[in-house]
Order: C-alpha cells, then sequence, then structure tokens
C-alpha cells in the first residue's frame, strides 16, 4: 500500500492577499498535496489595499494573475509550473482582452487552460485558479 | 495505476440509477478524484431537492460515506468546485460547508452553473486517497 | 527529487484548437503522474475547422480528438482519471452522455457536468485528467 500523500495548506508572503482568512471564508489560498499545488479562485484584489481591483477587464485579469504568480511563489513554486488553469469570465465577449493580457504571464510553453463564462459576485470580471507543480 | 471506486451505497451509483456514464471516484497517483457528487439519497438514489443548504447536508454526507469508503475523509480533501445555482447564495453555502471542514478546509472555486434536475447545488472534489 | 514538467507537442496542424498561435494555450502538459488535457471543442484536428453542430456530433468529435491526443502523448482513453463536461444547456446532457458511453465503455472515468455559458456559440466544450 502506497503512503499517503502529505497535505499542508500555502498561504501568500502579502498578507492582503489572503482572502480566505481576511473574510474569514472556509477554504485556503492553495493546498500543497504531494508534487501538486491546488490554488483556490483568485479575484482581482489590490495587493497594495487588500481591496477589490475593478477596472478595465485587462486590468482585472492582470491583476488576478500577478496576484496568482505572488501565490505560487509564496509556496516555492512559480507561473512556469502551472499545469492547468481555469478561466471564468464574467462576460463571454471578453475573451480577446483575457488572452491579450494572458499571454503576457505564460509567453512560453503554456500550461493547459479551459476558459469560460459565468456569473460572478462582487461585480468581479475573472475568476481564475490553477493547478501547478510545487518547487 | 488507475482503480474505480465503487459506489459504497447503492443510491451512490448514479450510472445505475440515472445512466450517468462514470464511475462514482478514480484514485490514481496518490489522489481520488470523485464525480460530481448531487443530493440524493445514498441508499435508494432518489432525488433529494431542497433548499442549498438541505442539499448540501445530504451531499456532504454522501462524499463523507465516498471517501470514507475509500481510506480517505473530508479532512483530506484537497480542492473542491462548488457549483451553486445563483451566486446570491454564497452566504448559505458557506454557513453549511463549514461545519463539514472545521479541520482545516481545502482549496475551493465557487462556480455558479446549471446543475442538472434543478438541484442547486453539486460539489466537484479532488482528496489525498 | 523535483517532477517535471512537460508541454505535450501533438502532430496536429489546428489553427482554432487550444494549441493554435491564436491562443497562449497548450493542449496537453504533463507533470508529475498526470496528463492535464485543456478544454476542446468541436474541431477537425487537420484543418483547424471548427465543426459546429449538435451537442451530440460536437461531443462525438471532441472525444475522437481526444482519442487521438492521448495516444500520441503515451495515455490514451482508458488512463483518463477525471472529465470536467461543460455545456451550453444541460438539456443536452443525456444527448452528450450517449455519445460519450461509447468512449469509455469499461470503467468509466469520474466526472463533472455542468451548464454554464460557452464561447463562440459552441456547444459542449471537455477537458480532462489522464494518468500520463
Amino acid at each position: 500500500m502506497t503512503e499517503k500523500l502529505q497535505r499542508s495548506a500555502i498561504e501568500p508572503k502579502n498578507p492582503l492577499l489572503n482572502a480566505s482568512r481576511n473574510s474569514n471564508l472556509p477554504h485556503v489560498p492553495g493546498i500543497r498535496v504531494g508534487d501538486y499545488i491546488f490554488l483556490s479562485g483568485m479575484v482581482p484584489i489590490d495587493p497594495q489595499t487588500g481591496e477589490r481591483s475593478h477596472g478595465p477587464i485587462a486590468e482585472q485579469v492582470r491583476v488576478t494573475l500577478s496576484n496568482m504568480r505572488h501565490m505560487l511563489e509564496s509556496a516555492g513554486s512559480s507561473l512556469e509550473r502551472v499545469l492547468r488553469v481555469h478561466v471564468v469570465l464574467a462576460d463571454i465577449s471578453h475573451m480577446a482582452e483575457m488572452d491579450r493580457v494572458y499571454r503576457e504571464f505564460f509567453p512560453v510553453d503554456p500550461p493547459a487552460r479551459t476558459a469560460w463564462s459565468m456569473q460572478l459576485r462582487f461585480g468581479n470580471g475573472c475568476e481564475i485558479e490553477c493547478v501547478a507543480l510545487a518547487g | 495505476m488507475r482503480e474505480v471506486i465503487a459506489a459504497p451505497l447503492a443510491g451512490l451509483d448514479l450510472r445505475q440509477h440515472y445512466g450517468h456514464h462514470q464511475s462514482p471516484a478514480v484514485r490514481a497517483g496518490g489522489l481520488i478524484f470523485c464525480s460530481g457528487m448531487l443530493p440524493v439519497d445514498p441508499q435508494t438514489g432518489e432525488r433529494c431537492h431542497g433548499t442549498l443548504t438541505s442539499e448540501a447536508h445530504v451531499i456532504l454526507g454522501n462524499l463523507k460515506l465516498l471517501l470514507e469508503s475509500a481510506g480517505s475523509s473530508l479532512d483530506w480533501l484537497v480542492q473542491v468546485h462548488a457549483l451553486i445555482y445563483d451566486s446570491l447564495e454564497y452566504d448559505v453555502l458557506n454557513r453549511v460547508y463549514r461545519q463539514y471542514v472545521a479541520n482545516g478546509p481545502p482549496a475551493r472555486t465557487v462556480w455558479t452553473a446549471q446543475i442538472e434536475a434543478g438541484f442547486k447545488i453539486q460539489l466537484d472534489v479532488v482528496a489525498a486517497a | 527529487m523535483r517532477a517535471k514538467r512537460e508541454v505535450i507537442s501533438l502532430p496536429v496542424r489546428a489553427p482554432d484548437t487550444a494549441s493554435s498561435s491564436g491562443q497562449p494555450v497548450s493542449m496537453a502538459v504533463r507533470g508529475g503522474d498526470f496528463l492535464f488535457v485543456s478544454g476542446l471543442t468541436a474541431v477537425d484536428l487537420q484543418s483547424g475547422e471548427r465543426m459546429q453542430g449538435t451537442t451530440a456530433s460536437e461531443t462525438r468529435q471532441i472525444l475522437i480528438n481526444l482519442k487521438q491526443l492521448l495516444d500520441a502523448a503515451g495515455s490514451s482513453l482508458d488512463k483518463v482519471v477525471k472529465v470536467n463536461v461543460l455545456l451550453h444547456s444541460m438539456l443536452e446532457a443525456p444527448n452528450m452522455n450517449e455519445v460519450y458511453a461509447h468512449f469509455f465503455p469499461d470503467q468509466p472515468p469520474a466526472r463533472t457536468v455542468c451548464g454554464a455559458h460557452l464561447p463562440d456559440g459552441v456547444k459542449v466544450i471537455v477537458e480532462c485528467t489522464a494518468l500520463a
């Protein structure tokens, strides 16, 4: 029988990006298990203030992916180690704009991805989660 | 190695009851990938429509049964996608959900989606084996 | 030992698919024990042409493509552990399911199906995770 994989919570070095704790929500920013890191969905939060960062979709995607980079690096991983991304947009017509910014973060050998649209909370324009290899 | 995990109780075999072409869960690489969990009676498979809260209790009870039958548990959840029918029920979801993940909750993303049979909630989870 | 990440390059020429020059997406990425496959839509893998149709016909095309991708990556349909299906309407779930059953005859993977707003009038998206 194989050994059980170790499971631990990860958190961002910047405490303002710990939405789980700051909003007292029943989740953690991410879980490391075995070789993998599973992140909770991330929404556009200003890393300077911890407040929602709304504006044009391009800016929202940029903020969210920057925060994702920070989250992964806090856990000893990186955007280059991302395996799959789920991008949810509030408005499906934002796909092209999202792509334009997204490719800045994954310029080479991008991860697998599925992107679609759903109703999002609090006026967020995007919510992005990923699975990555641990560092 | 890939191993299908059978339904611990007949009601959780959605393939048998509803023709859903899926196994209840699959174990591989130290993880357990569960099919979307729905509020069905674990003995009979009957749909248990109700409030989001009541449906969530049924689902989480079923998930507990399924994971424990596979040697895992709710404490070993790694990632959850909580699908709800309307984002207005977000706080309601949290209130019931938090009761089940008190010992170190997993990563989670909440999706507002269209769920089968008009159910208000579905849980899609990965756990450590 | 540090687990390796590897983008799977596939012998397909498909401008409209996930791995096109248009989108910053790889069709499949291997990491650790698993292969993570992008959400696939119905396209002809050789020509890249979109194959719009019914939910059933799009599901069939996607799964035909998935089989080809997995085989090329050294995996296979029977190594798939989990599938996520996004439908433009949950009313189409039985139609999707009927086609889907043919591709996973034995010991099918775990699966979650839901309805969402899909891009470009696409009727169904299928993503999966398989053992590498």
